[in-house]
């Protein structure tokens, strides 16, 4: 395989996972707010709650629609630059992907074009189911999409055939992989997060320009209150799974705590500049005992450093033939220390800013102070950096191995694609996702200031007459 | 019967719903431009397909998830073999997902151009693609040994893959033309009659010609493992273009679109019937072929998927039949429209 398609391929797939994941927490989390805003509007018949849904509701369809074309590719993405991939795990990896489909995209698009188009076609109630199966569809579809990737992580319900391909031996042990409750927890709740976010700075930049907007109110309480549950259970949620991560991913681990050689009493290093050529850390700041202590709470136990990890790795796969590893094959340190120290700090900040949002709430401040407000404004888009840096932790972390301990990413890539073809690819993927997300920012701009000039988000009186 | 023969056959009824459901769409785009005259008239053609679109498109993510999990050689082997033509659909896909929210958010006549042109074009190139692609694979792929299969895009611009196209794209426009005639009223569906007669005449022109052609280029369609039933399937195709050319002028809005439907199980189980117990025969030697066996997964992820199958399909006709009778049966434009 040549070395440059390789790296090609790999570009192509991160690239187009970035850009894809941009959209799906939105769908995921704005699908649940809209849930609590129209079902608060069936249940107190307060008209300001249906404008929230129905605003929301056209930023929604925006970011709905990115998701689905830039999703589309990453199914077939697979096959095209990973065949060989494709063709030694399709019979296990292939399945959630399907069931996927069957179970949850057809319910979350073919109720969103009942939602996004129906509004004077049900009554108030359908369509709040319409809006429930759609807010539900997505997730279910994130619990399949999540089922596959956490079996990358974590595989399981499988054995290796006689021809050397693994083959599924236990569908529910294949879901129920050891890493799948909590990566499906935090990247759902990371969803939740960054859209209680968008909801708040959404509001938040409409209450600074006039904050005797009582509909905008109602949004930021709504969100407000969502997220400073979601953000301080994030932070729980988070430390579980990286328990997780000690557990089956030693080499991950080492790689987010920039922790070369074994040790007892090690720190979770808060602050370094890690260094796989001379596999140190150089200026670093660490709080001893604290990675210990994290990992097995007791400040004592003995945490698996890097190259630790990879003789552990190359003796316990001994009997499978993926080539034995060094640590010339694992990426940059630095990248997935960084990735994963930036996404907790940001996780903390968030923790933070909503707990001071709801103090500002409780006390009848929050529409009245245009710092808070602003603040809120500042950090709308915040979470998504940390979600995008959390799946650059999961991912690189993972390497050198698409299927941990099972398949490395050098034999996982198509051997018939070439160098031109990718490259041809990734540049019209570079224009495409140039484009679409310049219109999806210019829309949403539009949405926003089209409000602000006052056409309402209820045209006419048809949503008055729903009430009934 | 076998759970291999059973996948063979769930993969085609994939093809088959995702043709009848989101065939409609792509001809409905492609037709686009030349059927409606004004923004107005846009917007109510657009709208025909507005609210189900997206549902219709998950037929082609479970398709493709189908054929993943249940022949995952297949899937490794076509993806990366057609690697740039199937990134031309993906990228068409794409521009056209976004289509209809992006046009109907904006007023002004340059952005509409644009969006319009986009939904045409990327209709016209689906349905195209998709022929040319499939024809490719019956004519035999140059799968070797390891069934991998090394050749570039322009190679699958044959005549025969082109043949191929041309079949799709007016299967797709006639499907789409008998669509507006059951959703529309007034000009729209004298327009959309017209087309339909259209495309199904030349539907059957370029499908004899295609039969006619087959011989030469792929000699297997003949020699198929059903006999002389197997040669006469294709016959179901014609008989439901004749059927839309004898019912597109008549009083009737559903019998063209039935018709229509019938002639896309024609062109779906000749395909499947044609090219039996292979999936991708390979032009190299006929022992690389992927089949249904070499190239499936194991018994029971074919299981598991049957029994998921089972449970879904029905699922998924209900949430269907839920939203079409919710939007009616004639287009009716409200203030939540595109």
């Amino acid at each position: 395989m040549d070395s440059t398609a390789l790296l090609l391929a790999r570009i192509q797939f991160g690239m187009t996972a970035f850009f894809h994941f941009l959209y799906p927490p939105l769908t995921i989390g704005l699908g649940l707010l809209l849930v609590i805003t129209e079902g608060t509007y069936i249940f107190t018949k307060d008209q300001e709650y249906l404008r929230v849904t129905r605003f929301f509701a056209k930023l929604f369809a925006i970011n709905f629609v990115v998701g689905v074309a830039s999703g589309i590719v990453m199914e077939f993405q697979f096959g095209t630059n990973w065949a060989q991939y494709s063709s030694f795990v399709g019979a296990i990896f292939g399945s959630p992907l399907a069931i996927e489909g069957l179970f949850a995209f057809f319910m979350e698009s073919i109720f969103v074009g009942v939602m996004l188009l129906g509004w004077n076609r049900l009554s108030a109630k359908a369509h709040w189911i319409s809006t429930i199966l759609v807010a539900f569809g997505s997730t279910l579809s994130g619990v399949w999409i999540l089922v596959a990737n956490s079996w990358m992580q974590t595989p399981a319900g499988y054995k290796i055939g006689s021809n050397g391909i693994p083959k599924m031996t236990n569908f529910w042990h294949m879901v129920f992989n050891p890493y799948f409750p909590s990566e499906f927890t935090h990247v759902i709740m990371g969803a939740w997060e960054y859209s209680a976010f968008f909801m708040a700075g959404v509001a938040a930049w409409f209450l600074i320009k006039n904050n005797k907007d009582m509909v905008m109110r109602k949004a930021l309480k709504v969100a407000v209150i969502v997220g400073v549950i979601v953000a301080c259970g994030q932070i729980i949620v988070g430390d579980i799974g990286a328990r997780e991560v000690v557990k089956y991913q030693p080499t991950k681990l080492a790689m987010m705590e920039a922790l070369w050689h074994s040790q007892k009493y090690a720190p979770e290093t808060l602050f370094a500049l890690p260094n796989n050529a001379t596999e140190s850390n150089g200026p670093h700041i660490g709080i001893p005992g604290m990675l210990s202590m994290l990992s097995y709470l007791n400040p004592a136990a003995k945490v698996m450093g890097l190259n630790a990890a990879i003789r552990y790795i190359n003796k316990k796969d001994s009997k499978l033939d993926h080539t034995k590893l060094t640590l010339a094959m694992f990426p940059p340190v630095w990248i997935v220390f960084w990735s994963f120290h930036i996404m907790m700090y940001f996780g903390f900040y968030f923790a933070l800013v909503m707990l001071i949002a709801l103090y500002f709430l409780l006390k009848d401040k929050l529409f009245d102070s245009p710092k808070m407000l602003k603040l809120l404004w500042f950090s709308t888009f915040l979470p998504l950096i940390a979600i995008e840096l959390g799946w650059f932790t999961t991912e690189i972390g993972r390497q050198p191995f698409t299927v941990y301990g099972l398949l490395t990413t050098v034999d996982s890539v198509s051997k018939n694609v070439s160098v031109v073809d990718v490259g041809l690819s990734i540049t019209m993927f570079v224009l495409i996702y140039i484009t679409l997300a310049s219109f999806a920012v210019y829309l949403f701009k539009r949405e926003l200031r089209e409000r602000v000039e006052g056409k309402d988000e209820l045209a006419g009186e048809s949503a008055k007459a729903q009430i009934k | 019967m076998n759970l291999n023969i059973l996948w063979f056959i769930l993969v085609a009824v994939i093809i088959l719903g995702w043709s009848v459901m989101d065939g409609f769409d792509y001809g409905v785009g492609g037709l686009l431009n030349f059927i409606a005259k004004n923004d107005e008239e846009k917007r109510y053609v657009i709208n025909a397909i507005g609210p189900v679109w997206d549902g219709n498109q998950v037929w082609l993510i479970l398709g493709g998830g189908a054929v993943f999990a249940a022949f995952p050689l297949v899937y490794a082997s076509i993806f990366s073999g057609f690697y740039l033509a199937m990134m031309l659909v993906v990228w068409l896909i794409i521009f056209r997902a976004v289509s209809f929210e992006f046009r109907s958010k904006v007023e002004s006549i340059k952005w509409r151009n644009f969006w319009d042109a986009d939904i045409t074009v990327t209709g016209l190139g689906i349905a195209l693609l998709l022929g040319v692609a499939i024809a490719n694979i019956l004519m035999g792929v140059p799968l070797n040994k390891e069934h991998i299969d090394y050749q570039s895009l322009f190679s699958l611009l044959n005549v025969f893959g082109l043949a191929g196209g041309l079949i799709s794209l007016s299967m797709f426009l006639m499907h789409g033309s008998t669509y507006l005639i059951m959703k529309t009223e007034g000009e729209v569906q004298q327009r959309a009659r017209a087309f339909a007669k259209g495309f199904a005449v030349a539907f059957i022109i370029v499908t004899l010609l295609f039969l006619i052609i087959s011989p030469i280029f792929a000699p297997r369609l003949l020699g198929n493992s059903f006999g002389v039933i197997g040669d006469v399937v294709p016959a179901i195709m014609l008989i439901g273009a004749i059927g839309v050319i004898l019912t597109a002028g008549s009083s009737s809005d559903i019998k063209p679109f039935a018709y229509s439907i019938i002639a896309i199980i024609g062109a779906v189980a000749s395909l499947a019937v044609g090219i039996f117990p292979n999936i991708v025969p390979s032009s190299i030697n006929a022992k690389y072929s992927l089949n249904i066996y070499n190239s499936a997964s194991n018994h029971l992820t074919l299981l598991v998927m049957l029994i998921a199958t089972v449970i879904g399909l029905p699922l998924v006709l209900i949430y269907a039949i839920y939203a079409y009778k919710k939007f009616g049966l004639k287009v009716k434009m409200d203030d939540s429209s595109y």
